[in-house]
This record gives C-alpha cells, structure tokens and sequence, in this order.
C-alpha cells in the first residue's frame, strides 16, 4: 500500500473491505477454478489455447471483479488505476522507442553488407528514413489503434501474430510453474517454520536455498540427463522426452525446472513469514483458549503470513507468465521469452516495443490484482 | 460475521486445492498412460493432429525459425535450407559433384553469346505448381521482376544488377520494367541482356532469390502467401506444415517432374540450443543434427554417425589500413608471417583447413600455395624492417571480433602466437554483434575478425569483396588494380587465363599489400542417425532431401 492509496482508504466505509471479501471471494475461487478446469480441458484436446480465450477470461475476471465492488465508490480507485497503468505504458512505449535508437547497429545490419540503394529501399518500406519524432508520432497512432507494426527480422509477420502465437505457450508453462511452485512452496514454508530449528527446518531450507541458487541451465539438464538419459538410475531411461512441445508428456520437465526457483522463494518467505506471526498475541489466544495446534496454524497463523507471499507473487506472476529465456531454449518451447531476447539482438524495433508493452500490462495488472487479494486476505487493510 | 466469512473462505480454498491437487493427478495420469511419445506427430492445418510413419520420415533440427518463406525476400539460411527443397531455379549444383557442376533444373539448357554478355534459356514444359497449373517463362519473369522492384525491398535484389537497367529499376529511376534486359522470346525461351561480362551468371538463377513465383497468389494473399495452405511451390516437397517457432513439415510432392524422393515426409523441429538438439538426437528423436557445438566437436567427431564436408565458408582477420601502425604494410605483413594457422584448426578440430589465399577449396582458382605462410624468422625481420624494435615497440594493436565462444578462443591463440613469435601485445575487445557490425562500418578496429560464406561457388564472389566500391570491404584499402584485375576476370571465359588473373589479384591482395589475414576455411560438421543411409548435401551447405535414403 502506497501512500496515494493511503487517501482512498479514507474515503470509503469500514465495513466495505468486508463487503468487498464476500463477494470477490467466491469470484476468485470459483473463477480461478472454472479457469483452470477450462485452461487443461481445452489444453488435453488440441494442445493450444486460442489468445482470445485468455483475452476472454482476463475481461471476464475483472468485469466481476469490477461489478462486485460497483456500488462501493471503489470503481474509482480501480479506474484510477487503470488511468494510471495507461499513463505507465506510455511512459514505458515511450522510453523503449527511444532507448532502441540509441542501440548501436540497425536491423538491416548483417554480415553481408547491403548496397545503399537496396538498404534505401528497405529503410523507405519501414518508414526508418523518417525523422525519429515522425515515426515515434506514428507508431504511438498506430498503437493506439491496436496496430503494433511489423517484425523486421520476421518479414511479413505482424508482431500482434507473434505474440499471439507465442505468448499462450509462455503463459500455459509460467502458469503450471506458478502452480507447482505455490504448491511446495507455501506446504514446505509452513512446515519449515512448524519444525523451526530442527533437522527438518534445515532440509527444507537447505532445498529451498538449492532451488533459488541452482540457474537453470544447470538444472534443466540434470533432469535430461535423469529422465532422458536414465543417469543414474537406468530405470528412468527413456521416462520423458528431453525437448519439445507437443502434449502433457513435454511440459513436465521444462514446468519443474522453471517452477523450483519461485517455489524455493515461496517457500523461504513463507517460512519467515509464519515464523513472525506464530509469535503474535493472537495466536497466543488461540493456543491459551485450547485450539489444535493445526488449526491455529491453518485458520489463524496462514491466513496472515500470506501477505509478502502474495506481495511478491505480482511480479513473479508476471515474470514467470511471459516466458523466461534460458528454460525456453533449453527445451526448445515455442514460447515469447526467446523472442524477449533475441529481438533485441536482431534490433527488431517493433517486435522488441511488442513484448515489452506486452510485460508491462502484465506487471501492472498482476500488481492491481496484488493489491485487492490483499484486503481479500487481510481485513485490516483497505483499499 | 467475519468469522463466519473467513471460515467459508477457508473452505472454499480447501476445496480449490482440492480440485487442483486432482487435475494434477490426472495429468501425471494422462502423462504416464502416453508411452508413444518419440513417435512423430505433426499438426497439419485443416486435419489436426496426424501420426507420420517414422520409416518415411526424415527429422531433422533447423535450429532457428525461418524469417520468411518468401523467396523474394529471404536471405537466411534457415529459409534457404527449406527454400531449395521446395522450390527450383533454372539450373541447380549436381550434390554427387565435387567440383559443383550446374545441372539442368527448370531450364533445359542456357547458352552464353557475346561475350557472356547474352544469356539464353531454354525452359521445360513440363513442369506444374502444385495446385496444377503449368509452369510458364512469365512466371520467372514475374519472380525477377518482383525481386528487382524497390517496393519488395529484397535485400538480394542486387543479385540481378547485371542485368540492363536492372539496377536502375531498383533504385526507382526506371519504372517501366519493359526497359530491363529480360525478355521471353518464345514460349520457353528467356534471353537476358547484361551489361557487363559475367561468365558465372547461370549460378545466380540457382539462388533461392531468383526463383520463379506465382504473382497472382501473392495479389491474392498479399502477406499470408507463404502459409501453408496458400503457398504453390513446384520442387519436390511441398509445405505442408509451419508451426511457428516449433517445426515445419515437408510433404513429398507426388506431381514433382524429377526423379521422386524416396522419403515422405521431413520434419524439422525449431531446437536453437545445439546441446538440447544433441539431447534430442541421443534419445532417437532426431534423425539429422547440423549444429555440433564447438566444445563438443573433439567427443563428438569420434563417434561414427560425426560427419564433415567442406564449405564455402572462409574466416579470415581484416586489417584497416589506416590506422597506425597497420598503415605500415611491414607491419602488417611481419604479423601475417607470424601466424600458424595450423594450430588454430588443430585445436579446433573439427576438420578445418588452414587458409593462406582467398578463393576456397571447392571453388575453381583454389592455390593454397598462394598467400603468406608461417615463418616466424621473416616476421622478425620485416617488423624490423619497420623500424621497432625492444627498444622502440609496437603501440597498442587491438583484435576485433564479434563474442563468440570460437572467435575468442582464435583470438586468445593468436595474440599468444604473436606474443612468443613477434614479442608483441595485443589487446582483445569482443562486442555483441549488432554494435561490432557498426563499428566496422564507422571505424574498423586496426584487426577485425570477419569470414565470408559464399552465395555460388564461383571466384567472383569471394573476390569482388575486396574491390574497393565492395560495401562489405571494411580494411579502407582501395586499390584500381586491384578491381580491373576482379572485372576482367568476371567476363573471362578461358579458364586458364582467368586462373591467372585471380592468382595476380590474390597475389597483391593478401601477399604485396597485405590487407587481410585469411585464416581457415570452414566445415559443415552434422551427425547423421545409423537409419539414415544417404544424407546428402551441397557446398552451401544445404540439404538436399530428395536424395535421402533411409534404411
């Protein structure tokens, strides 16, 4: 909660964080689950989810979202907001044209040089003779008209195409990464913190700090060479595929190897986070009254400890979501964070300003959506 | 109230967890009951997903995604690779020759007049797209026409600048293409007027550039032609399949006139990391595997399935001669003598050849005796020569070259070569490609590491590199005699006497003037599965499917 927020709190009413609570809990709950449900049945069938699906959901999760704080004055913090998110995307449309042009060599540079009258030809087709503030004028028009120009490396393919191709892939493995890492991390941060200072707290610790310091690149083919290659248990020979996206079978290792970082951070944060509220008065009341020591630690001590993990899973969500580099070409996956990268090597402008805009609407909404599960979570704070 | 709230919440993301924990159950379940999973599945537009008969498949890693399968404008290799499969030019290389031969393709026969400046074709008849439609002369004018015209903005449009004011069509000046040297002169006849000698020019009709194409299909689909279900090809594959980012499948294509391929079907998967693809090809799920990773070439290349065959790639350091101390030609050629490039291809050891001269092997006017070669006494002396000494040393000498693994290993070795040979320092400075591409053009570091990977195995594309109107030329040495020797080889047409005049240029270029430092000639290193029997390929280094035999 930033101070401008701080002002919005005031002007609503005390009990609206409860109101808000009823109606966006089950929202969530049942739409996360139809969402899910629908994600892996349309997944199992033919393998790819149409972009318009999660366009649909997206739209449809925050129309609920909005309808049920309607009648609370709040519509007006969560378009505040997303005047807000638009002025941020402009800012960051804005510096990223610029920055680019001050990269040193242009998307027509390559090993064999072309003669000036050809690269005339190709600079005048992409409008690149242009003065810059011509073409910053009409590429902001042409994406305010959802228009976001065309690849230079990818002759011939629009930049919407691409990620419309790519980024489903990227966001159907970060969400199963982002699943699994929420399952053991939250479970093995309560645990952890359940044994504190014992044999078991510093396994599960030991585990979560090789999760954060073990890269990628490392772990990705040490599960190859286990379940492809059968080393060294030679029962596991053959057990998976080592590279591919074609179907269930292709997603599980390229899904653990980039859930384990953020499920190890997970796990860490939860941990310390339980450790500071098992502490707290309240809980020491609910212990003193004679409740389980389960059901102090689920209905009490969860429920509270879960705010930094939910504080940082916006842009964890957002990172994971739009596809990591490294996973992507280890297991060959189709998916949107090898074009992050490798459009800024091929200097292909558009496609670049593409994915960038691309992460920022996804960081933004993940962090709006952050900032209502916390009064979901929390009562004590308010919008 | 807010207990009664909170405990409903409770149960509610009980049983959310609940639901998850089961979908994952049934995944892992689907998961295991999938035991088929190295089989070879495609998704064909229009019919989902279909299950290939791996013994008429060939698979294969293409390593990138193709920019475009538009021939026009492709200038990849990756799209080249497919590009030569799918399509046909007039005349195409002979895979089973070692010296290149052009063979009939599309034409018949080709004849040459005045000079090499008349150039007529004769085209075959019968010859159909795929949706049925006869191949015909307009559509090879059509392609050269929409690769010459400055709106298609192909960056291989100046392939066809020999031709009569084709040059000047692209650059806007003519508009009307009436006026450009191509003309049909009978049904199947096309006559092209040049304006200079070009004894190679059949090998440019070979380029995936110059090939014919359909024009009413791309009035019709405008971009959207080279999709699958719009494109007509005529080679001996079709699309069948673009999976962007993912694979591309091959069909054979049942109406080809040539002799038919005996496989069915390719399959090239998009894997960028050679380690995965080795991965890949270790597990039998590749049958073809182009991208050995240098580190690995010493364990790899004593397996049986390692292969190695020339190429047309040259890797040679560029010297900018206008930066002192390198405008003193002693200098540079004392640090020419002072190279062993043996060592540099035995550590990497993939097969390479030490290179002294300019043309490669493979390609007519190869000399390997031709060029500076290792004498660490001469070096001594000729830097000598040029007035340093201990006493009076070398300033600051600074290597170029793009980070690569091999680039900075060569350029480790080399500075350590001149270090013990010359008693020199040098300074290395590696930069990311895109910035080292500008700098060379703005300000060439005094040696730059640069190579050459031919278009057509003919002299004058690895000589007209160094003429001094060449924009891929980045020494800033210009030389007259140096071009009229390049010129007048390109039009002549007795082998003997222009053997002669490449060896002159090669001469003054790398020996008298000294303004680059060849290295090696580059290999195409694959790994071919024990099912495959023929997997043949061209100096390209391209692969030409319809002569795979599997077992």
């Amino acid at each position: 909660m930033t101070s401008s927020e701080a002002v919005y709190a005031t002007s609503l009413s005390p009990s609206f964080s409860q109101r808000l609570f009823a109606k966006l809990g089950p929202i969530l709950g049942v739409g996360c689950v139809l969402w899910i449900i629908s994600a892996i049945a349309i997944d199992l069938s033919d393998n790819k989810i149409p972009f318009e699906f999660w366009v649909a959901m997206f739209t449809w999760f925050f129309a609920s979202a909005f309808y049920a704080v309607l009648h609370q004055k709040a519509v007006t913090y969560v378009s505040k907001r997303l005047v807000e998110a638009l002025v941020t995307l402009w800012v960051i449309a804005s510096l990223t044209f610029l920055l680019l042009r001050f990269l040193p060599g242009g998307p027509f540079d390559q090993e064999k040089t072309l003669p000036p009258e050809i690269k005339a030809n190709i600079e005048k087709k992409y409008g690149l003779n242009d003065p810059i503030s011509t073409q910053y004028v009409s590429y902001i028009t042409n994406l305010v008209h959802g228009d976001l120009g065309e690849s230079y490396k990818y002759i011939g393919r629009n930049v919407t195409d691409i990620i419309k191709d790519s980024f489903p892939v990227s966001f159907q493995l970060g969400f199963y990464s982002l699943l699994l890492a929420f399952l053991i991390g939250i479970p093995l941060g309560i645990f952890a913190a359940g044994k504190h200072n014992t044999f078991w707290d510093s396994s599960a610790m030991v585990l979560a700090i090789s999760g954060v310091a073990l890269p990628s690149f490392v772990f990705g083919p040490l599960l190859v060479l286990i379940f492809c290659f059968g080393v060294p248990f030679h029962a596991l020979k053959g057990t998976l595929p080592p590279a591919l996206w074609d179907g269930p079978i292709y997603y599980i290792l390229p899904v653990i190897t980039l859930g384990i970082r953020p499920a190890a951070i997970i796990a860490r944060l939860m941990r310390s986070s339980v450790l500071e509220v098992i502490h707290a008065d309240f809980v020491r009341t609910a212990r003193a009254k004679g409740l389980a020591k389960r059901v102090v630690m689920y209905k009490h001590v969860l429920k509270n400890s879960l705010l930094p993990v939910i504080t940082i899973s916006g842009p964890l969500c957002a990172g994971v979501l739009s596809g990591s580099f490294v996973n992507e070409i280890i297991f060959a996956v189709p998916g949107m964070g090898k074009h992050l990268v490798q459009s800024v090597t091929n200097r292909d402008y558009p496609l670049v300003l593409g994915l960038t805009l691309v992460y920022a609407v996804l960081l933004v909404l993940a962090n709006l959506v952050v900032d209502l599960l916390y009064v979901v979570v929390d009562p004590r704070i308010q919008l | 109230m807010h207990q009664q709230l909170m405990q409903k919440n409770m149960s509610s993301l009980v049983k959310v967890l609940g639901i998850l924990l089961l979908l994952c159950l049934t995944i892992s379940f689907f998961s295991c009951t999938k035991k088929n999973h190295y089989g070879v599945e495609a998704d064909i537009p229009g019919q989902g997903k279909v299950t290939l008969s791996l013994a008429e498949t060939l698979r294969v890693n293409l390593e990138t995604e193709p920019p475009t399968l538009d021939w026009n404008k492709s200038s990849d290799t990756v799209s080249s690779q497919i590009l030569v499969n799918i399509m046909e030019g007039l005349v195409e290389y002979d895979i089973y020759d070692p010296q290149m031969k052009l063979i009939p393709a599309l034409a018949t026969q080709w004849k040459s007049s005045d000079n090499s400046r008349k150039w007529k074709f004769t085209l075959r008849q019968d010859v159909k797209w795929t949706d049925g439609i006869p191949f015909t002369a307009q559509h090879l004018v059509d392609g050269w026409k929409r690769l010459l015209d400055p709106t298609t903005a192909s960056d291989y449009a100046y392939f066809l600048f020999a031709i009569k004011n084709a040059q000047e069509f692209n650059q806007g000046k003519i508009k009307d293409f009436k006026e450009v040297g191509i003309k049909i002169t009978a049904p199947n006849v096309i006559e092209v007027e040049l304006i200079k000698s070009v004894s190679y020019f059949p090998h440019l009709t070979a380029h995936s550039s110059a090939y014919p194409i359909r024009q009413d299909i791309i009035d019709k689909f405008g971009n959207q032609w080279t999709n699958p279900e719009h494109i007509q090809t005529l080679g001996a594959f079709t699309l069948k399949s673009w999976q962007h980012d993912k694979m591309v499948l091959l069909e054979r294509n049942e109406n080809y006139y040539g002799k038919k391929p005996t496989i069915k079907y390719v399959v090239g998967y998009i894997i960028p990391e050679p380690g995965t693809s080795i991965d890949m090809f270790d597990s039998g799920s590749l049958d073809g595997e182009d991208h050995i990773p240098s580190g690995e070439v010493k364990i790899l290349s004593k397996r049986p399935q390692y292969h190695v065959m020339p190429s047309l790639l040259t890797a040679y350091y560029g010297i900018n001669v206008t930066k002192p101390p390198m405008d003193n030609v002693l200098v540079r050629q004392a640090i020419s003598y002072a190279i062993d490039r043996k060592q540099i291809t035995d550590f990497l050891a993939g097969g390479q050849v030490p290179f002294s001269s300019w043309i490669p092997t493979g390609v007519f006017g190869y000399d390997d005796k031709i060029g500076i070669h290792f004498d660490a006494a001469k070096a001594k002396e000729l830097l000598k020569k040029a007035g340093y000494s201990e006493a009076k040393p070398l300033p600051k000498i600074e290597i170029g070259f793009n980070t690569q693994e091999d680039n900075q290993r060569i350029a480790e070795n080399i500075q350590a070569q001149l270090k013990t040979n010359l008693g020199i320092n040098i300074e290395l400075k590696n930069q990311e490609w895109k910035s080292f591409l500008s700098e060379l053009k703005t300000n060439a570091p005094q040696i730059y590491r640069f190579g050459w990977m031919g278009d057509y195995p003919d002299p004058d594309n690895f000589m007209n590199l160094m003429t001094s109107y060449s924009d891929n030329n980045h020494t800033n040495w210009k030389n007259k005699e140096y071009d009229t020797l390049v010129e007048k080889a390109a039009g002549e047409g007795d082998q003997g006497k222009r053997k002669t005049i490449y060896d002159e240029a090669q001469r003054l270029m790398i020996e008298k003037d000294t303004v680059v430092i060849p290295l090696y000639i580059g290999v195409s290193q694959f790994m071919i599965a024990d099912r495959v029997q023929k997997y043949p390929q061209n100096v390209l280094q391209r692969k030409i499917y319809k002569g795979v035999i599997l077992k």
